[in-house]
């Protein structure tokens, strides 16, 4: 009964946690703009990061080392920290879009201004990152945000015309007043989006943390395999809301409040409340996330201790590089930049970040010297090699396709 | 010295003749054990004709997972070889030079590089 427990928690936490900023403004932008025509990518990138989440959970099963650790001793020094510089660069501009973010959502609760509310965020999280017990920490917000569901409900509630919907979605083509070049540019972003490295980052140093062993893979397995997938379906649920309200009406998403405005038409207030639960809950475990993962790929880098198991004085450098980053991304939003404009940036970014992260993990999987018997079967490292084909064109593809889009405008 | 300092060197034969890189340094770990693990000895260099990256792993024979990673990585590095440092004439500022008659070996590893 305990065991059925912990699955079922594991699954509903990776449901709740798989949303953040990213998928949040990419997915209604998406939605708004192009319907349900790039909804596909959603798949292909949820696929992949079942797969490569879970490898790089195999890995630190079976290794006892998470992804930094096993990028710097695979690629040295020198590959090992360019890799270092543009994954940290990519990740604490992801931190600092969370900030936002969560300050957004909060603004949307209380009509504060959002600078106003930034100290508040930065030092709730810091808090928790300081404090909470790590498991707490990932089932607290990982339920709070099941809370965006509400996307779903709100999406039968607005009763759209199914027929189009799905017509949209599998014939997929680019709506007249869009350009090609424009929605190649969004597809990489809804991909990067997806398969943000910090997932795996976190995901892989979260393994060491909880002490996992071979014996808790089929756990983890089903965790990712489940709940991924339907952490996916929240993210379709919001562009689909976004195409049925937003892309009729002409409005293409710039910002939080326009993300939400299909959830207040369709479900009212009721609907209002849950949303602005989820959305605070998947922002603030994000951002824990995406700063926990700044402390771990800095310290697996250079080796210093680090760990929410250890007491803060046992890994201070780990602890203080955290607070860093964070007074780094309240510095940047502080200029009043626009965090849902880091966030389409941040997206885009991460795809060029994607084969850095990727490719070390699918080695080390294949070397019987870190993995034992527990290396590739035949038929992921196919998958994955496939992958490593289509992150390798995407990260190839989107500056280009950012230059010649505009970054999408 | 500094070891990475010597990664991505020149090398030279004895004419002056340009070889490659030094892509990897080969150490052993053999001897009477001082304390708990033995000291790790310098073998020799791994030259590189075209690129002075990282083998990524792929010098063990053993490793054939997944096609076609290891073939793409053993193409680049291919012509290269293993001097030992007993072959090895001079290691200056920015170059390597090798003795004449230096003996080239493969710089593959059977198995998984234990022995």
């Amino acid at each position: 009964m305990k065991r059925i427990l912990g699955v079922a928690l594991g699954i509903l936490t990776a449901i709740g946690g798989f949303v953040d900023i990213g998928d949040l403004v990419t997915n209604a932008v998406v939605g708004s703009r192009f319907g349900l025509s790039l909804i596909w990518v959603v798949g292909v990138g949820v696929a992949g990061i079942c797969i490569f989440a879970n490898m790089s959970g195999r890995v630190a099963a079976a290794s006892g080392r998470a992804t930094f650790e096993v990028i710097r001793e695979r690629l040295g020094p020198r590959a090992g920290l360019a890799n270092l510089s543009a994954s940290f660069f990519i990740n604490l501009m992801t931190v600092t879009a969370e900030l936002g973010g969560i300050a957004l959502a909060l603004q949307l609760a209380t009509s504060v201004h959002y600078l106003l509310l930034i100290p508040v965020a930065v030092v709730a999280v810091w808090l928790v990152i300081w404090r909470v017990k790590f498991s707490i920490m990932e089932n607290v917000t990982g339920l709070l945000g099941l809370a965006l569901i509400v996307f779903v409900v709100a999406l039968f509630l607005l009763k759209p015309d199914w027929g189009s919907l799905a017509g949209q979605a599998l014939a997929p083509a680019v709506p007249d007043e869009e350009t090609g070049a424009a929605y190649w540019y969004f597809a990489i972003a809804l991909f990067g989006a997806a398969m943000t490295p910090y997932e795996v980052f976190f995901f892989s140093s979260g393994a060491v943390e909880e002490g996992w062993t071979i014996k808790d893979l089929i756990q983890s397995r089903i965790n990712v395999l489940v709940g991924f997938p339907l952490g996916g379906l929240l993210s379709v649920a919001i562009a689909a809301c976004a195409a049925v309200v937003l892309l009729p009406a002409g409005i293409a998403v710039t910002s939080i409040s326009q993300v939400i405005l299909p959830v207040a038409e369709g479900a009212g207030k009721l609907g209002l409340a849950f949303v602005l639960v989820g959305l605070v809950a998947a922002t603030f475990g994000a951002a824990l996330e995406t700063t926990l993962s700044s402390g771990y790929t800095l310290a697996q880098f250079f080796g210093w201790s680090w760990g929410k198991f250890r007491r803060p004085a046992q890994a201070a450098r780990f602890h203080l590089s955290m607070i860093i980053c964070l007074l780094i991304g309240v510095a940047v939003l502080s200029t009043g930049v626009d965090p849902v404009l880091i966030t389409e940036y941040s997206v885009v970014f991460s795809a060029v970040a994607l084969p850095l992260t990727y490719l070390p993990i699918l080695i080390v999987a294949n070397d019987p010297q870190y993995m034992g018997g527990h290396v590739n079967g035949r038929g992921v490292n196919v998958l994955a090699m496939i992958y490593l084909v289509v992150i390798l064109a995407a990260s190839l593809a989107a500056i280009p396709l950012m230059i010649v889009t505009g970054a999408g405008s | 010295m500094i070891l990475g300092d010597l990664l991505g060197t020149p090398v030279f034969d004895d004419d002056g003749v340009r070889l490659g890189r030094v892509a990897d340094a080969r150490f052993v770990v053999d001897g009477v054990p001082p304390q708990l693990m033995a000291d790790a000895r310098l073998l020799g260099l791994v030259v590189s004709p075209h690129s002075w990256s990282s083998f990524l792993g792929y010098e063990r024979n053993s490793l054939t997972q997944p096609w076609p990673l290891p073939a793409l990585l053993r193409w680049r590095h291919s012509g290269s070889f293993l001097v030992m440092w007993a072959d090895i004439a001079m290691i200056g500022d920015g170059s390597v030079r090798l003795r004449r008659g230096y003996t080239a070996y493969s710089p593959a590893l059977d198995g998984d590089g234990q022995e």
